[in-house]
């Protein structure tokens, strides 16, 4: 079953890696991350497999803004109407130079890697040890969310910092200057009234999906980033009915920012504090939940915040560029 | 050489997403495959040491057999490295936008030529 999985995930980059067109391209990627998911879901790790497919999607409505932005800003046509000619640099160089050395060069380092790469038979020590003690030390009954809220809390602060790094360069690159206004525009979508009546109905499970994975983290597959990544969806959703375009995009960045500070201090009380573990009398009993659950929601609102606040900017680009043709 | 069968498929995938950033002339194909190389790089360590019928790391496992439970390390820090990867997508393609606001095109030899021509 993995094998047949697996094989087809190499299938669909071997595929990806022939064609020619933009649009294609991102449609095999869609694809692509779709079978990864499922490879990662029967390789034991449900948290990985659902953060993966959340993203994924992101990915796919960021790749099609940006490459329809492309094909505006470049040729002035529609990426449904890609021919021939606005594919440049698409097309197969024959010759071996062009051909051949690449993929001697790329075999080489592979059999490199296949030959010098020294035995690895994983050692199971450390993973006995997390998994005999995080529900005494950490609490809850996932062994993942206890290790990436716990054990590595540094990991999750880097990453919270990253994406809050990457969230102020989307906003300092897009040269969009209006910040939160309703300019009139209308959208596409809300000419078809089968899929506004079905995005009416899903949204609302969207939000108490996204809330639930965030606050049952700790007990079953989800946690912070997928939930997050689920709220975020829901606002995407809101764009499409509405089509209202009045977030304050200063505020909520602000806001992602006092989040992120906020997530540093709490660990650094987690710390001091220490779970009932190290402190097991008192108050301090149930302290490890209110910790697992706190950081939990405070790392849903940073990144539920933070990929708003790219979906916005992105749909920002596409209509000052709609205003100026 | 001692590679299952998964970290091979991994290490395989690896390789051809290298081989497709090293050949691809557009832009927007060069950032699908870092895409890619990252996705490779996260089954490779979520499949090690991979056995048939492994179970999720929820739960208690008090009577459970500790070499068929997934190893909890590899998907706490995979789970950050998905978050990152996505927001170096997203960096990258707003550097595109930018990119073809000044250039109108996504060919990397039009993009060298023209920067050359610039200086």
């Amino acid at each position: 079953m993995i094998y047949a999985i697996l094989g087809f995930w190499v299938l669909t980059a071997l595929m990806m890696l022939r064609e020619e067109k933009v649009g294609r391209i991102i449609i095999y990627f869609g694809i692509y991350s779709l079978v990864a998911a499922a490879a990662l879901l029967i390789l034991g790790s449900p948290d990985v497999a659902m953060a993966e497919i959340a993203i994924s999607a992101f990915a796919t409505i960021f790749f099609v803004i940006g490459a329809e932005k492309y094909y505006n800003l470049a040729y002035g046509t529609d990426i449904a109407q890609e021919d021939k000619t606005t594919t440049e640099g698409m097309k197969k160089k024959s010759g071996i130079k062009k051909h051949i050395a690449p993929l001697v060069f790329t075999l080489f380092i592979f059999g490199l890697v296949l030959y010098f790469v020294p035995e690895n038979n994983p050692n199971p020590y450390l993973k006995e040890q997390y998994i005999t003690r995080f529900m005494t030390e950490m609490g809850g009954e996932n062994a993942t969310s206890a290790i990436y809220l716990g054990y590595r809390v540094y990991d999750t602060i880097f990453e919270a910092l990253v994406l809050v790094v990457a969230v102020v360069a989307v906003l300092h690159m897009s040269f969009f200057e209006r910040t939160s206004i309703d300019d009139g525009i209308r959208s596409d979508i809300q000419r078809s009234g089968l899929a506004v009546f079905i995005i009416r109905i899903i949204t609302p499970l969207i939000l108490i999906f996204g809330i639930y994975l965030v606050v049952n983290g700790f007990l079953t597959p989800g946690g912070g980033f997928q939930g997050g990544v689920a709220v975020a969806t829901f606002f995407i959703c809101r764009y499409m009915i509405y089509n209202i375009f009045d977030l304050p995009i200063g505020r909520i960045l602000r806001m992602e920012e006092l989040v992120f500070v906020s997530i540093v201090l709490f660990a650094i009380v987690g710390i001091f504090l220490g779970t009932a573990a190290y402190v097991p009398s008192g108050w301090l009993v149930h302290f490890q939940h209110t910790y697992l659950i706190i950081m939990n929601a405070l790392i849903g609102i940073k990144v539920a915040c933070g990929f708003t606040l790219l979906f916005y900017r992105y749909a920002g680009i596409e209509r000052l560029e709609g205003d100026e043709r | 050489m001692n590679f299952s069968v998964i970290e091979l498929f991994a290490l395989a995938m690896f390789f051809i997403g290298f081989y497709g950033l090293i050949t691809s002339k557009n832009v927007i194909k060069s950032i699908v495959f870092i895409s890619v190389v990252e996705m490779a790089v996260i089954i490779f360590w979520v499949g090690l040491g991979f056995r048939a019928g492994m179970v999720p790391p929820i739960g208690e496992f008090l009577e459970h057999d500790m070499a068929y439970i997934a190893d909890p390390l590899p998907q706490a820090l995979m789970i950050t490295a998905i978050i990152i990867g996505m927001s170096v997508t997203a960096a990258n393609i707003v550097m595109l936008i930018t990119l073809v606001r000044k250039v109108k095109s996504t060919d990397w030899d039009t993009i060298k030529s023209s920067s050359e021509n610039a200086t």
